[in-house]
């Protein structure tokens, strides 16, 4: 008998069967009790399916109500966050979105283990759109998410205040700016989509819902609605902002230039009207993605289209420092306005001369203003010496920043014998301080610099911080918060030496000023020409201006790169911005219409 | 008549019998839990219904097969040798496929499934075909003809195929070769050739069964196709915590993440659904079945009796180890069936009757000359 002979075997498999049992048994502990809670939230995911609501983006006005960023509904292809996918699945999908299975398993993996979905596609093109919603029946695991998508209706325009928004990165996430944020959310990268990003953001809803394994509806179980952001109202005009494009591009096309910076702004409060900078780019380019050929182009571009000239282009501000010299001159009495300095074209004390190798011969402050006389200058910096020069200039605002509501602004450079020494290991000639007189040399100021300078000498001396934003809104319309104009103080500078500069700004465009060509507007304009030397290539040409000379409500500055003289290359641009503000019977002046634009602004939001 | 049925009443097994019906119940009722959310209109009671009917019909002809000594058997067995042999043919040839797999024959309103009958004619077969020769099996040669005895089958089902029902063929001889004394050494032997050859086997199998084998061994077990069933079953098992989250209460197999809920994959909703405390109920039962099997087999009368009683308890100690590893991830995923609880006539019937077999045994220690 077997079970007799070998009962010892048969005692064997009864242990080996009860190990077994036992060891399943430890399995089950393992899985059930040790790792239970690990389990029991891999299922939670897989029975609800989470989806987050975008908050739409604040929408972004002009001061007349137009709307300059606004979100337009898109469709984005996601996968339901599941610890698992069946293989049919991706493939499927992948047919559809026409994105290879390797790189959905790669999206899959870098999402890790957030309960969003994992998006595949975002703003997805309306064929592929239709394909997937045909075939969604079939994929359960499949999502079409209704997502606001920023969208700038202009395209181009005043992309340099708007900036662009883009999905924020793991490495700004790190770095705790944006504590709330996951990976892949959207915010602004530039502009204004930058500097106003809390305030434009908002609040993102929720809703998570039972589905069954073919993604059916079991029950909705909770809904979070979404915060909209809060809008923004600009002082940009965005006709005067068009207009602006249109001369500033007109222009470069005609003398083959490409870099520019045009700052319009009220000189009363500050208010921004218009803020061009070339070349620029289309931020909705960056929304869903930027292409390699778009990144490219604003990667190698020598004229660099990301930089906003108008406040993080440095430049020397060539003869419209002369302004600043001037008043510097006749404020401390090293000259009065009646003397006559002689002009031989050369300085009798160092060789430098007038730029065109003219000699004007006996000239007083306002004939030296307006036919920007270098001799004249020269002697003014010499009288004044460098240290009273560089507290003028420092009056003026150069050397900081004017604090308008932009990232990356610069702050300019003020020549002083200190930085001549520590960066060139030099001592301090006259002819450096000559060079400073007429605005070569070390100075260097931005287009904004330039405007608030020239602002300040258009309002009697009254300097209002510049800014781009007049309120806040909320959704329903109403102003959540006002930005009223900001004093910055005023120049210590007298009313008749004001009055002297004025004088002779306004006879720059008068028949022998520099600037004559506008001499037909049918406003006085005080300006001012300027042209800075560029180690690298042809000459910046400036003009700067404001109007009506007499009671002015608008500073236009405006600086060509390489454009050589400004009287050629910077001045009509200027000329046509003043042109259409004053003539065109449509065109609200500014000043006294920036009240009743900001009204429109929100009177449109609250119908 | 009625004596003669107390008679085998009173030398009934009751432990075993209880306990298997039992499982069955609880099978019956998890069976209900994991069709009633998933499967549409009045299919959505048919599960229970065929599987309640068939428990029924199995108890009656259970209970009619008492009468029979199960000895008869012995005379049974070639020609039910060769009755496998021509059915599985039928298989290859007319049956129905399904998951890349030809397991099914159609007979009437039934789709049955020949392999599972041939696992219990496998060990019928193979105990009277030993029985015969258990003097003259003495060394390795002696083997041979049990061995290929063996590998037709074994090789037809392979093909169909259904490596999880061969590999059970392979269980029941490994169990009988223990119990007839095969030798230590040539078990090492062959143990050693059998790891030498894997690469042969490797080519043998289909793609699909590479494919398992692979995502079994690969400890990250990739989330995408083949790997989801046994990720969806863990999450379903792990879920249930201790106490489980109450029957009809799983999410993962009420909302149908868990594929093949009430038949390959039943013993995961009873982890979901039941949780730790009620899966080690169900397992202690096992162990009582399979106790009370051995209990058989080392008080049955006659070599037959033990050698049937060890084959059919091999057979229920692989199945019982392959699907519980299967739905909790230690073992690659095969379609072998939990023994009474999953959904499936074929699979049900079969161990129903293997289960009456071992109470024949237990019920006839002496030879009954009728």
């Amino acid at each position: 008998m077997l079970n007799k002979k070998y009962a010892y075997r048969l005692e064997f498999m009864l242990v080996v069967s009860a190990l077994i049992i036992f060891l399943l048994i430890g399995r089950m502990f393992y899985l059930q009790i040790i790792r239970g809670n690990y389990y029991s939230r891999q299922a939670e995911g897989n029975r609800t399916r989470y989806t987050r609501i975008l908050a739409p983006r604040g929408i972004i006005y002009d001061c007349n109500g137009e709307e300059l960023a606004n979100n337009q509904p898109g469709f984005t292809v996601s996968l339901a966050h599941r610890s698992a996918y069946k293989a049919e699945t991706l493939e499927r999908i992948s047919e559809l979105i026409h994105m290879p299975v390797p790189k959905i398993k790669e999206a899959i993996q870098l999402h890790g283990g957030s309960a969003e979905p994992v998006r595949l596609l975002r703003n997805a093109p309306p064929d592929v759109v239709a394909r997937v919603e045909e075939n969604l029946r079939y994929l359960p695991d499949v999502m079409l998410e209704v997502q606001p998508v920023r969208t700038y209706p202009n395209r181009q325009l005043a992309v340099h205040v708007l900036g662009y928004v883009g999905e924020v990165s793991e490495y700004e996430i790190e770095q705790g700016i944006y504590d709330n944020l996951k990976a892949g959310d959207i915010i602004g990268k530039f502009g204004l989509e930058s500097f106003y990003d809390q305030y434009l953001r908002g609040t993102d809803g929720s809703y998570r819902e039972e589905v069954d394994v073919a993604g059916r509806v079991v029950q909705i179980m909770d809904k979070v609605e979404p915060k909209p952001g809060q809008g923004l109202v600009l002082t940009i005009d965005a006709k005067l902002q068009r207009i602006t494009e249109a001369a500033v591009d007109k222009q470069l096309r005609a003398i083959g230039a490409r870099g520019c910076a045009v700052v319009v702004l009220d000189p009363n409060n500050g208010e921004i009207k218009a803020l061009v900078s070339r070349p620029g780019f289309d931020p909705n380019w960056f929304v869903n993605g930027i292409s390699e050929k778009n990144w490219n182009y604003i990667n190698t571009d020598p004229f660099h289209p990301m930089t906003d000239k108008a406040i993080a282009g440095e430049y020397p501000p060539g003869s419209t420092f002369k302004i600043v010299t001037g008043a510097a001159a006749l404020e401390e009495k090293k000259v009065t306005p009646d003397e006559l300095i002689y002009d031989s074209g050369r300085h009798w004390l160092v060789d430098m001369r007038n730029a065109g190798g003219e000699a004007l011969g006996w000239i007083n402050f306002k004939r030296a203003l307006s036919a920007s006389d270098n001799v004249y200058f020269y002697e003014m910096g010499n009288r004044l010496g460098i240290k009273l020069m560089d507290k003028y200039t420092e009056d003026f605002g150069f050397g900081k920043k004017t604090g308008i509501d932009l990232h990356g602004e610069a702050s300019g450079l003020i020549a002083t014998p200190e930085y001549k020494k520590k960066v060139f290991g030099e001592e301090w000639y006259l002819g450096d301080t000559f060079n400073t007189a007429i605005g070569q040399g070390f100075t260097l100021a931005t287009p904004m610099q330039i405007a608030e300078m020239m602002a300040a000498v258009a309002t009697d001396g009254k300097r209002y911080k510049p800014h781009l934003v007049s309120k806040i809104i909320n959704d329903d319309g109403s102003v959540a918060k006002r930005f009223e104009p900001q004093e910055e103080g005023t120049l210590p500078v007298s009313q008749s030496t004001l009055n002297l500069v004025q004088e002779g700004l306004e006879a720059v465009t008068e028949e022998g000023g520099t600037a004559s060509s506008l001499k037909n507007l049918p406003v006085d304009v005080a300006g001012k020409t300027g042209t800075a030397e560029n180690p690298h290539g042809l000459e910046h040409g400036w003009f700067i201006a404001y109007a009506p000379a007499k009671q002015p409500s608008l500073v236009v500055v405006c600086i060509v790169e390489q454009g050589s003289y400004g009287s050629i290359s910077a001045a009509p641009i200027v000329k046509s911005i003043l042109e259409y503000v004053f003539t065109t019977p449509g065109a609200k002046k500014p000043g006294k219409t920036a009240s009743s634009g900001k009204n429109s602004g929100s009177n449109s939001k609250k119908r | 008549m009625r004596l003669r049925a107390r008679k085998y009443f009173k030398h009934m097994d009751m432990i075993l019998f209880i306990s298997v019906m039992i499982l069955i119940l609880i099978g019956i009722v998890l069976i209900a839990s994991a069709t009633h959310a998933n499967i549409p209109g009045p299919r959505r009671y048919s599960f229970v219904l065929r599987q309640s009917i068939f428990v029924g019909i199995n108890l009656l002809l259970g209970a009619y097969l008492m009468r029979f000594d199960y000895r008869i058997l012995k005379h049974l067995a070639r020609p039910l040798y060769f009755f496998n042999l021509i059915m599985l043919l039928a298989v290859m040839l007319v049956g129905k496929s399904a998951l890349g797999a030809q397991r099914w024959l159609q007979i009437g309103p039934i789709s049955i499934q020949p392999s599972e009958f041939s696992k219990a004619i496998m060990i019928v077969a193979l105990s009277a075909f030993v029985e015969r020769r258990l003097n003259t099996l003495t060394d390795f040669k002696s083997w041979i003809p049990v061995f290929l005895y063996v590998f037709i089958p074994f090789f037809l089902v392979m093909r169909q195929p259904d490596l999880g029902t061969s590999l059970v063929f392979i269980a029941i001889l490994l169990g009988t070769m223990i119990v007839c004394g095969f030798r230590i050494k040539y078990f090492l032997v062959m143990g050693g050739l059998g790891l030498a050859s894997a690469p042969l086997v490797w080519r043998l199998l289909h793609e699909y069964q590479r494919n398992r084998i692979r995502v079994f061994l690969n400890p990250g077990l990739e989330p995408y196709g083949s790997g989801y069933h046994v990720i969806q079953s863990m999450i379903a098992i792990g879920s249930g915590l201790f106490f489980g989250r109450g029957l009809f209460g799983g999410t993962q197999s009420q909302l149908n993440f868990l594929p093949e809920n009430h038949t390959d994959f039943i013993f995961a909703v009873a982890g979901e659904e039941f949780g730790f405390f009620g899966v080690t109920l169900i397992l202690l039962l096992y162990l009582i079945v399979i106790v009370r099997g051995i209990s058989i087999a080392i008080h049955a009368t006659d070599d037959f009796g033990t050698l049937l009683a060890v084959g059919i308890v091999s057979m229920f100690t692989f199945h019982i180890l392959v699907n519980v590893g299967m739905t909790s991830g230690v073992m690659p995923v095969t379609g072998v069936p939990l023994p009474f609880m999953s959904y499936g006539v074929s699979s049900l019937t079969t161990n129903m009757l293997m289960v009456t077999l071992l109470l024949n045994i237990h019920a006839h220690p002496k030879t009954l000359r009728f």
